[in-house]
């Protein structure tokens, strides 16, 4: 297999354009001038990582109630239910109501909770998990493929969250063992499970809390922040739902 | 894409003839417009975010070499592969040989001006390899053979039926009149090509140097796909993209996305650190980054100019324009059209073929007023305007008629004494008399006849001096 070219000499001489046009000559070791970071400086992460923290545990309800809104502007659907076992009812009714053969749900352990013990047999809709067989590369990959067929094919995908935003009615989702990129956009519907302490009151704080895990070197490679259905107005600014992504969002909030 | 700046002329006046072209155009004010003043009213500290995110952009432009190579430090410890492209070739040639040695067919594309600028799909076509517009604007565009008419909805120019058309036309389609139904199509001819594709290629709104962090800000869920189906995902990025830290985001997310469609988020905004972790369970094996300059460092280097490399691309002071909402997107010629296009295609493509552009603004200041790092877009196409008229050094350019050149330079000449200033307006009046006269309506003629071709001269019944006199008596 022929490799890309390495591109060291490249970057070299790349950089050093930039600096002719800045007027510099040598590589710097800082950057010079002031830097106004947008939240504050690195080395104060760890109170603001602590204020976030503080604020999504101490105004958990408050900030429960201003997701309920602004999630619903955003265009979820937004259910309130008091328990675990009540949110995996709610699944269960928005799954009759799609006829729904076949759900597909990431293993977040509210999606556990939920969807407790025997709530799907019987009904004819097949829960597919997302789980992902290790013991051989052969059986990796064969396992991944049929994992992305069940996912591509869906009628249903169940998510928890790691983090909704409260500003916004936004779900975010940083995918993991057990919690993967598609279940959320290959399905036609959505349905997010939220709890209590995971709203954030503004973008500011996920990133501030997403910082912290990088500075830690808990680097994952992906997140999604969900806000709403696919959509475009692409065609004669007609809004259009559902375009690649799921059409149908729901949003629940337990607890 | 090859530039068509030459013809901004005969581009804006087949736009100005065009009645569905001015429909749809009336469209982006109500539109866009509308929804950025509604979002900006909405967000409590807007002025304060501006003023942020400008001082923000402006450090890390002017320590670019510093944050560029940070940044492909950290997306290297991600396991990411990162290549510095000094021009679109170079970028274009990196792409391909990737996709050669992967033995890639089909690529699926979320929607990159950069890939225009660069010519990518051609390019990818003329090597055998199929790409896939998946932004359902492009999609419709690159169907057309056309070339996008606004950075945001790049197919707002069509209409439901020639849209119908197209896709009876191009993918053997009924007539589909529902823009829901013309959709869907899209969405099932896109899915199969989703699963299929070997490579994935998208642009990249910001780059974070402390992590190594590509986002992306999208509606349709396409980019999502787009960096999560392919095995190899290629991310392209202009090189003035760059962000210090993730800490940034919320701030630029707010001013990019509220400026662009008036949203408070974006359906999606996905973050890109690296390819997939062996203990993810999906996502692509491999993860490119490259860097482009493609002419950007000749703005850089210019530090009346450098300002234009702030922009976010959220296409507000093209909204905001009135020559942009009368013209549109095509007649000036290049992938990025509108104010900012005005300052960034001469530097991209060469002043001496995009002379009018410069000149394509009333000056009015909605651009300024519209931009959320409030870059000076008058100032720079004033700058143009002087560097045109006098051709010489900056950028060599000769093309300007030497009689307007000329003229410029008498006016210059004319305001700095009063003496002559006095004589020029005796001049202009009796000028004006001569042009009337023959006529019947005031056109300048012969080389100032570009002032006045398409607009009427105001009579000029008497001099500003006896004008002044006569009203301070009043």
């Amino acid at each position: 297999m022929e490799e890309a070219p390495e591109g060291m000499n490249e970057r070299a001489e790349f950089l050093q354009r930039i600096r002719t046009s800045l007027g510099r000559s040598e590589p710097v070791t800082a950057p010079v001038g002031d830097a106004p970071p947008a939240r504050g400086p690195v080395d104060e992460l760890a109170a603001r990582v602590q204020t976030a923290e503080g604020l999504a545990n101490g105004d958990a309800d408050a900030l429960m109630d201003a997701l309920e809104t602004s999630g619903e502007v955003s265009g979820w659907v937004v259910k309130r239910v008091p328990s675990a076992e009540e949110a995996g009812q709610y699944v269960l009714e928005v799954a009759r109501d799609l006829e729904a053969r076949s759900a597909v749900h990431s293993l977040h352990n509210v999606v556990r909770d939920a969807l407790y013990g025997d709530l799907f047999s019987g009904t004819g809709i097949e829960l597919v998990p997302v789980e992902v067989d290790r013991a051989s590369e052969d059986a990796e990959s064969e396992s991944r493929a049929t994992l992305r067929a069940a996912m591509a094919s869906a009628d249903l995908g169940i998510t928890g969250v790691d983090y909704a935003i409260a500003e916004t009615g936004t779900c975010v989702i940083i995918p993991a063992t057990g919690s993967s990129r598609l279940v959320s956009l290959l399905p036609p519907v959505h349905i997010a499970l939220i709890e209590r302490g995971q709203v954030l009151p503004t973008l500011d704080e996920l990133f501030t809390l997403r910082r912290r895990d990088f500075v830690d070197g808990a680097v994952r490679s992906y997140m999604n922040l969900i806000t709403g259905p696919s959509r475009t107005a692409d065609i004669e600014y007609k809004l259009v739902t559902g375009v690649h992504g799921p059409g149908e969002v729901h949003m629940v909030l337990i607890g | 894409m090859e530039p068509r700046t030459r013809q901004f002329r005969q581009g804006s006046a087949s736009a100005l003839a065009d009645d569905q072209i001015q429909r749809n155009l009336d469209g982006l004010y109500s539109g866009f417009h509308s929804a950025r003043i509604s979002a900006s009213g909405a967000t409590t500290n807007w002025e304060e975010l501006r003023e942020r995110g400008r001082q923000i952009k402006w450090h890390v432009i002017e320590n670019l070499d510093y944050y560029l190579d940070l940044l492909a430090t950290n997306v290297e410890k991600a396991g990411g592969k990162v290549y510095f492209a000094k021009d679109a070739k170079a970028a274009s040639d990196y792409v391909v040989s990737v996709a050669n040695s992967r033995g890639v067919e089909m690529v699926v594309k979320s929607k990159s001006m950069l890939s225009e600028e660069m010519g990518l799909n051609e390019r990818l076509e003329s090597e055998g390899i199929e790409p896939v517009e998946t932004d359902l604007g492009e999609y419709i565009v690159q169907l057309a053979g056309d070339t996008p008419f606004h950075i945001i909805a790049p197919a707002i120019h069509k209409s439901r039926e020639q849209v119908s058309d197209l896709f009876a036309e191009k993918l053997g389609t009924d007539r589909i009149e529902d823009i829901e139904e013309l959709t869907r199509e899209a969405r099932r001819q896109l899915r199969e090509k989703f699963l299929a594709a070997g490579m994935g290629i998208s642009g990249a709104n910001f780059l974070v140097a402390e992590s190594g962090t590509v986002t992306l800000v999208t509606n349709e869920g396409n980019g999502r796909m787009v960096t999560s189906m392919p095995k190899v995902h290629i991310a392209i990025s202009g090189m003035e993209k760059v962000v210090p830290s993730i800490e940034d985001l919320g701030l630029f997310l707010r001013l990019l996305i509220r400026s662009a469609t008036g949203q408070m988020l974006s359906s999606y905004v996905t973050t890109v650190t690296g390819p997939r972790r062996s203990e993810e369970e999906d996502g692509p094996e491999e993860f490119h980054l490259v860097i482009v300059d493609n002419g950007r460092s000749r703005l850089l280097a210019d530090e009346h100019l450098r300002e234009g490399l702030l922009c976010l691309r959220c296409g507000a002071c093209l909204n905001a324009c009135p020559v942009y909402r009368k013209v549109g997107g095509h007649a000036y010629g290049w992938v990025y059209p509108g104010p900012i296009g005005s300052i960034v295609s001469p530097m991209l493509t060469g002043l001496s073929d995009a002379k009018d552009l410069p000149y394509a603004s009333t000056l009015c200041g909605a651009c300024k007023e519209a931009c959320p790092v409030k870059i000076d877009i008058p100032r720079m196409l004033l700058y143009l305007r002087k560097e045109l008229t006098q051709g010489d050094n900056y950028p060599s350019d000769k093309s300007v008629d030497s009689a307007e050149k000329l003229a410029m330079k008498g006016w210059r000449a004319s305001v700095s004494s009063a003496g002559t200033m006095q004589f020029a307006n005796w001049v202009g009046r009796l000028g004006q008399s001569l042009v009337s006269q023959q006529s019947g309506s005031p056109n300048l003629p012969g080389p100032l006849s570009g002032w006045t071709d398409h607009r009427d001269m105001p009579e000029l019944k008497e001099s500003f001096k006896s004008r002044w006199k006569r009203l301070q008596k009043e």
